[in-house]
């Protein structure tokens, strides 16, 4: 059973003092048959009194506030886990009778969220790839795991050509991007073939066998497979989750399990430092504390900015029953 | 109260001050253009009372019909009076329930009265007194309401504090505008200018009646910055505002009710202990704006410590 | 004997029910107001007229419409005639209101918990699921005494046979209450002594009635909780309801930027520092409330808000997420709703609804188009809709592609043709067609409905809307007191 200490931090500098600052963190380690969190260590700027509840999904969500003047916010979170390695699914049922047992989740209350596909112009385009006539013909797990190698073979992985309002539709274009893209992609794929998809972030752990993902935080996706339950599917890295990724959140796409995000007043000039290292129950790290931390470009506005006045007009207007 | 009420509050009344201002310049003017058509110039009243630079008055039309309608209904000046009680109301609508309702009604048929198109028609052809009188009343209608209907808590000292600085900031800058340009022994210009610069600010009786032996600079000077008999000068607007000031001390020690209340002491001081001699003897202009530096700071930390 | 006679022009369309007249004589509840306008002259009665406006517009009872970068100051129309309830049609509507929002209230708090309706299959899954005001942050935490609809504006219609519809229910910042307490104030104006001599209900309980359930919602159980309405500002067209409403009750008017939440517990900023709040009155909506939550660009809300929310510091009225019981293709069910939590038969009768997203319907819609309106199931103020009778081809052509783009967000409904009220125009009395809003409001002693409301009349003749937004006035709207006990009105 793999062990991981994780540290992940967080660092927003700002030019000017700022105030009112408003944070949500999910940074809490999923707890469950199969992940063990040891312990955690939260250190934030201030010493802030952080409130944890459980979301819709069953998220832990921790938020915060710090009013007072300040330059810095630095999150760190340190967690230790533990990941017990899964047993994959026989997959000896009929192909045939797999796809009719997922059919019949259409109106189920625990998948619906994980079943509906928003409407976006390249629809069509893309229910022309994940073709049910093509894909049903096998397994929904090996249908899974050919959607999965399809993003991984026809996606570039490269950073700093999306941003998280990269919409779905020019991801599609674009045929690139990093983690979160490639699991939007993927999810939605899933989804035409009505295979219930879900949003996983979480770290990423490979110790010698380099993978993509590393030193930020990570995304794949959770497939349900019928007669088995959710299944980590890693488009990033072509491959079937097991032990080596460390779950923070699921939900329906990457808003519901944003790690980290905030609001303050004051300057729009800041600057972002995220890094992720792990150190394995080896003695080894993947990266020395100090050196990892990579700037990050910022798309969160401060809440002075960001609209023109027509925009803040319309808003003022909004309609009232 | 509410930062953003004590505010609006302030504002509300700093324009409605303004607006008065305006409104007697552009009547006593008016009057002295049909007066002296040799001596007389629109050009002191654009620079006291719009953003407009020396190079911009210089291109603007000093037509007296074209300046009135300038100043009282242009759009596109930001000090026109009408554009002034627009934001005066405007900042009395975002704290409707913390002014009476009579209050808030004066503000807003003022401002209908405004936007009336006949207003800016009577301004081109008619006897443009009749309208600017129309306009000094519904002021002085929002000055007698507020009076009387207004309760005298902490929404009440913001209003006078607001009103009593934007005075006194109004009475430096004509004097500074009208005087300082003239030499220090300069007695010269004659008797109509000191009346109509009298008149403006609604001093010349009181004038008249302290100063028997005809216009003197020094006499100007000691009346305008220094009488606390004379409710446009600078030294009563400023003992008022201190005033109203100290009336905002509650229990809790306020390091920024501190802090402003020196500011406003050492202001309160530098005035008392001038003479118009010792006034005119370090220089009319140096003093003014040292005056003026001093009013617009205690204006910037009562935006620090009671407005953010 | 009359100067004027009145009734002679006052001509009502057949198949409609008229409020005031029926076959040719004047309703046993409108005979007194009408004998005391026949009093009055055209002239007398136009300078009545011209008094109503002035008296708006000189208190500022107006709403803003921009126009070219300017903004012009309109009154909300009022037409000085007012509508008469009678107590026996009062009473029936308030125990059909009373009815309908306690089985709101519970829905909303079994959608927000356990789902039992979902499960047990009355309602789809399906459409709550689909519904952008289904607010998933919204499970997993109580809300004081499980109320989520304290103030509602629930809209009635009359049909030809004068049955009463619930055509919507606005369970979320329902505005125009200020207009049910402004028009009575002009009706004691220009028309004196007539509300006393016709036992006319009194409405000036309202904003009390509202106070009082706002202090006890408070999480802090101290003296003088503090209480606020947030307001979206002074450009918001119900601005001057905010300010009537805080003045009214004594409360702060706030914005957006005079809030900030510390520690999960939300501040004013005062001239003396920070001020805890207890209570917030917001008429803001849901998406702008919480820029950390929801939409990251709001001014109008107070970062953090639902946090402190959630975690009992602070009450807000009316609870977020109410959006996903006053959909419109969610009001199909609430009939169904009343039979399944109350086990009782609705009072209050449903407008028969076609989903879109459901093929037959939709087929069936799209052949009757003609007798048809289509609304947009998250809309309201009649914005979006297509009344089948009066569009062009084209604009049915253009709307049944926007209606197959995204069938799940609009229903239909068989026009319904409005009952019609007596106003003074041009001199005459003339029937434009009306609706009804009374305003509920829950409070922990359960719900109380002051005897009144807002009329909201077409002013176009022949028009069937009445928004505001869509040339809509309104009037002062009187419930009678029963029979027999004249002059004892609550």
């Amino acid at each position: 059973m793999p062990r991981f200490i994780i540290q992940h931090i967080t660092l927003y500098n700002y030019e000017e003092p700022v105030t009112d600052s408003t944070n949500q963190i999910i940074l809490f380690p999923v707890e469950d048959e199969h992940q063990q969190l040891v312990n955690q260590q939260l250190t934030i700027t201030g010493d802030p009194v952080v409130e944890i509840y459980k979301d819709y999904y069953g998220n832990k969500v921790g938020s915060f506030m710090n009013i007072a003047p300040h330059r810095e916010l630095r999150i760190d979170s340190k967690v230790e886990v533990i990941t017990v390695p899964r047993v994959l699914p026989e997959d000896i049922a009929e192909p045939i009778k797999q796809w009719s047992a997922l059919k019949l989740l259409a109106n189920d209350v625990l998948f619906l969220d994980f079943l509906r596909q928003e409407n976006f112009s390249a629809l069509a385009e893309m229910k022309a790839v994940a073709d049910a006539g093509f894909y049903e013909v096998v397994s929904v797990y090996l249908a899974v795991q050919q959607l999965t190698e399809y993003v991984y073979t026809n996606f570039k992985y490269i950073q700093g050509v999306t941003s998280v309002e990269t919409t779905l539709e020019e991801i599609w274009k674009l045929k690139a991007g990093v983690c979160q893209d490639f699991a939007h992609i993927l999810l939605a794929m899933l989804r035409i073939l009505h295979i219930p998809a879900r949003y996983v972030s979480g770290y990423v752990c490979p110790k010698d066998e380099g993978m993509r993902g590393e030193g930020a935080t990570h995304a794949w996706v959770e497939a349900y497979i019928p007669s088995y339950g959710w299944l980590g599917l890693d488009p990033t890295n072509n491959c079937v989750v097991n032990d080596l990724h460390v779950r923070l959140a699921i939900g329906r796409n990457f808003s519901d399990c944003s790690p980290v995000k905030g609001t303050y007043k004051g300057t729009a000039r800041q600057t972002l430092e995220v890094g992720v290292s792990v150190a394995y129950d080896d003695g080894m790290v993947s990266d020395e504390e100090n050196s990892f931390l990579k700037s990050q470009p910022v798309w969160s506005n401060p809440v002075d900015d960001g609209l023109n006045s027509y925009q803040r007009y319309m808003e003022m207007i909004q309609q009232q029953q | 109260m509410l930062s953003r009420v004590a505010d609006s509050l302030y504002w509300m009344s700093r324009y409605m001050e303004r607006a008065d201002g305006i409104l007697r310049m552009l009547k006593i003017n008016y009057a002295w253009s049909q007066d002296d058509i040799q001596e007389f110039s629109w050009k002191p009243v654009l620079r006291i009372f719009t953003s407009l630079n020396p190079e911009e008055i210089n291109g603007f039309s000093l037509n007296t019909r074209d300046v009135l309608q300038y100043m009282v209904t242009g759009k596109e000046n930001s000090n026109s009076v009408l554009n002034i009680v627009t934001l005066a109301r405007e900042n009395a609508r975002s704290v409707q329930d913390h002014i009476t309702k009579e209050m808030w009604q004066c503000l807003n048929d003022f401002y209908h009265t405004m936007r009336d198109d006949n207003l800016a028609v009577a301004l081109q052809k008619d006897d443009p007194i009749t309208v600017l009188d129309i306009l000094i009343r519904q002021g002085l209608i929002y000055v007698g309401t507020t009076d009387v209907t207004m309760a005298r808590g902490e929404g009440n000292s913001f209003l006078n504090i607001g009103k009593f600085l934007e005075r006194a900031i109004q009475s430096s800058d004509i004097l500074n505008v009208k005087i300082s340009g003239l030499g220090a022994d300069d007695n010269h210009a004659d008797a109509a200018y000191w009346k109509y610069l009298l008149l403006s600010i609604s001093g010349y009786e009181l004038y008249l009646k302290t100063y028997r032996g005809g216009f003197e600079i020094k006499n100007v000077v000691e009346q305008v910055v220094l009488s606390d008999q004379f409710p446009r000068s600078v030294i009563y607007s400023v003992n008022h505002l201190h005033r109203h000031f100290e009336r905002l001390k509650t229990d809790h020690s306020n390091e920024g009710f501190d802090n402003l209340n020196f500011t406003i002491g050492k202001l309160k001081s530098r005035i008392k202990f001038s003479t118009s001699s010792s006034i005119i003897h370090e220089g009319l202009k140096k003093y003014l704006t040292e005056i003026r530096f001093c009013l617009v700071e205690t204006g910037m930390s009562l935006n620090k410590n009671y407005f953010a | 004997m009359p100067i004027s006679d009145l009734l002679q022009s006052y001509l009502v369309d057949n198949d409609t029910w008229d409020e005031m007249y029926a076959r040719a004589s004047v309703r046993e509840q409108y005979t007194k107001a009408i004998d005391f306008l026949q009093q009055l002259s055209p002239e007398e009665l136009n300078k009545k007229e011209d008094l109503a406006k002035k008296l708006f517009m000189s208190q500022g009872i107006t709403f803003t419409v921009y126009n070219s970068g300017e903004g012009i100051e309109k009154i909300f129309p009022f037409d000085i005639i007012p509508r008469i309830i009678t107590a026996t049609e009062w009473d029936f509507i308030e125990r059909g209101i009373k009815q309908r929002l306690k089985a709101l209230n519970l829905f909303l708090k079994d959608i927000y918990s356990n789902q039992f309706i979902l499960k047990d299959g009355i309602i789809p899954a399906q459409i709550i699921f689909s519904c952008p005001h289904y607010l998933r942050e919204m499970h997993n935490f109580a809300v004081p005494y499980d109320i989520y609809v304290h103030i509602s504006g629930i809209d009635l219609i009359r049909d030809a046979d004068g049955t009463f519809y619930i055509l919507e229910d606005n369970l979320r910042t329902p505005s125009g209450v200020s207009y049910m307490l402004e028009n009575r104030e002009i009706t004691k104006r220009i028309f004196p002594d007539l509300l006393p001599n016709n036992n006319v209900r009194s409405v000036t309980e309202y904003p009390n009635i509202l106070y009082r359930n706002l202090v006890s919602f408070s999480p802090r159980q101290i003296k003088n909780p503090t209480i606020v309405l947030l307001t979206p500002g002074i450009y918001n067209s119900a601005y001057f309801e905010h300010s009537t409403l805080a003045r009214l009750m004594g409360v702060e008017l706030v914005q957006g930027s005079d809030l900030v939440v510390d520690n999960h517990k939300v501040y004013m900023k005062t001239t003396n520092g920070l001020q805890q709040v207890d209570v917030i009155y917001r008429r803001v909506d849901d998406e702008f409330l919480d820029p950390l939550v929801f939409n990251p660009t709001s001014m109008l809300g107070v970062a953090g808000i639902l946090s402190a929310y959630r975690k009992g510091n602070v009450a807000i009225v009316n609870a977020l997420g109410n959006g996903v019981a006053d959909d419109k293709a969610v009001y199909t069910y609430v009939p169904a709703m009343i039979k399944y939590y109350l086990s009782e038969e609705p009072i209050l009768k449903n407008v028969s609804t076609y989903h879109l997203a459901q093929e037959e319907e939709r087929e069936y819609v799209f052949s009757n188009i003609q007798n048809m309106v289509i609304k947009k199931t998250n809309e309201s103020g009649g914005y979006g809709m297509l009344m089948g009778s009066a569009a062009s081809d084209e604009e049915i052509f253009q709307y049944k592609n926007e209606v197959l783009a995204n069938p799940r967000e609009f229903i239909a409904q068989p026009i319904i043709s409005l009952s019609s009220a007596p106003c003074y125009m041009d001199g005459k009395l003339q029937a434009r067609r009306i609706d009804l809003r009374p305003y509920a409001l829950c409070g922990p002693d359960g719900v109380e409905i002051v005897p009144g409301g807002l009329t909201r009349v077409a002013l176009r003749e022949g028009s069937l809307i009445v928004n505001s937004s869509q040339g809509g006035g309104s009037k002062d709207t009187w419930v009678l007191g029963s029979q027999g006990l004249a002059g004892e009105s609550e």
